[in-house]
């Protein structure tokens, strides 16, 4: 079932890449982070940020706040 | 070629006008000159580069080239124009491609450090390692965009590049000062009311062309039947500016009569007066009881130039077909100057073309300018 939801998933951010849909992006990329768990939920947390970041979007410090927790961002100053 | 060579008869350039010369071709034709030149005149100074209307709303980023230097303009979240070197300070990749919005940061297409519209650096994902967004060895403090010197006055945004020229305000007080009347809120027309015109010359020649008064009889024959040559004086402000007034501007009407409202509180003077001001380096502006314009010379080669113009009025809102009326007005006018600049330039492939002689009587804002960037070369040159 999991291996399901991955291809679904993979298919999913390949087409949001395609066409530069940055929303579905930073959704997509956390969706990877909670599915993937441990030291490679930080990879995609950090795509899900940095795509929340560029869009100026509300969900961008909340994402920060969670790096920061995995101990892979540095706090905001 | 050495530079006593190559920058032989500027002397001739800065004496007085009954015994002058123009510049030598050099400085129109050969690259190697003009990139000295172009330091002296163009990177030490405040050059023209923008206008802020070319980033009206808050995240607005425009990349633009200026002799080669990628550059950005932007306008930052509390609303101020600002100019950074376009490239991101890891990997020196352009940052921005097309103008654009710049929603929350900017982000590097590359490997996606992102800034903040001041220029702070936020964010370098993965720099310490997969899921790592942080490494001691990144000082994010110390890697924001480069900021480049900059300065508005009528809405043109002027550049520093080499940032250690005096303060704007202090080397052009002069024509702060002699504007002081039009030192009053005035709107960009919109849309409507700018253009580019290619021209190949070399930006030079745009601005002597601009200058003078002695060609409009003869360029410009529309304007003789209101405009004529004794009507115009000159305006020379050696090391600064220099152009041309006149005493008998007339407003544009339409049909029944209605005109483009004035700006408020100016003098008699400006009833029927207009000044054309070449600011020393490229920035040529004209301002008028109802309206103002500013042309911004981009030096695209050594013979090629693009001529940014903007029209600007004293409220916010003003009839679009007057305001269209006008454009297309000024418009014709530069198109006529087009034949001229470009003859010029083609002239200077003439072997041994002393730089030509100036009417003492009729020419001298162009010798002023022509002396102006012999001066700052020579001086250039010594070193």
């Amino acid at each position: 079932m999991i291996a399901q939801e991955k291809t679904a998933l993979d298919a999913a951010l390949l087409r949001a890449h395609a066409i530069d849909d940055r929303a579905a992006l930073v959704e997509l990329y956390q969706r990877a982070a909670d599915l993937a768990g441990g030291s490679a939920a930080a990879f995609y947390l950090t795509h899900a940020y940095i795509f929340a970041l560029e869009l100026g979007a509300a969900a961008a410090p909340t994402l920060r706040a969670r790096l920061v927790d995995m101990g892979a961002e540095l706090p905001a100053v | 070629m050495a530079d006593d060579i190559r920058f032989s008869g500027l002397e001739d350039v800065q004496a007085p006008i009954e015994r002058a010369h123009g510049l030598p071709n050099s400085h129109y034709t050969d690259p190697a000159t003009i990139a000295v030149e172009n330091r002296a005149v163009l990177e030490t100074t405040w050059a023209g580069l923008a206008v802020g209307a070319d980033v009206p709303a808050v995240g607005d980023a425009k990349p633009i080239t200026l002799l080669g230097q990628p550059l950005l303009l932007l306008r930052d979240d509390n609303g101020q124009v600002r100019v950074f070197q376009n490239i991101c300070r890891h990997r020196g990749m352009i940052l921005v491609s097309e103008p654009r919005k710049i929603e929350g940061a900017i982000r590097c297409p590359y490997h996606s450090w992102c800034y903040a519209k001041d220029g702070r650096l936020v964010a370098t994902p993965h720099v310490g390692g997969p899921g790592q967004n942080a490494h001691p060895g990144i000082d994010r403090a110390t890697l924001g965009l480069v900021e480049v010197r900059s300065h508005i006055w009528r809405d043109v945004v002027f550049v520093n590049l080499s940032g250690d020229a005096a303060p704007f305000e202090e080397i052009h007080a002069d024509l702060i000062q002699r504007w002081a009347e039009f030192e009053q809120p005035m709107y960009h027309g919109g849309a409507d009311s700018t253009f580019q015109l290619e021209v190949a010359t070399n930006w030079k020649l745009a601005v002597e062309n601009y200058c003078e008064s002695y060609h409009l009889p003869w360029v410009h024959p529309g304007l003789n039947s209101y405009s004529r040559l004794e009507d115009h004086y000159h305006i020379e402000q050696p090391g600064r500016y220099s152009g041309q007034g006149t005493y008998v501007y007339r407003q544009l009407k339409d049909e029944a009569g209605t005109t483009f409202p004035d700006f408020p509180g100016l003098s008699a003077h400006w009833d029927t007066g207009a000044e054309y001001v070449a600011l020393y380096p490229n920035v040529l502006l004209g301002v008028h009881r109802d309206h103002a314009y500013a042309i911004l010379l981009e030096p695209v080669a050594h013979d090629r130039t693009r001529e940014h113009v903007h029209l600007y009025y004293p409220t916010e809102t003003t009839d679009p077909v007057l305001r269209d009326r006008n454009t297309h007005q000024w418009k014709d006018v530069f198109i006529e100057d087009i034949f001229v600049v470009e003859g010029m330039q083609r002239g200077r492939a003439a072997p041994g073309f002393d730089g030509g002689r100036f009417s003492p009587a009729m020419d001298g804002p162009t010798h002023c300018f022509h002396a102006w960037v012999a001066s700052r070369v020579a001086a250039m040159a010594a070193g």
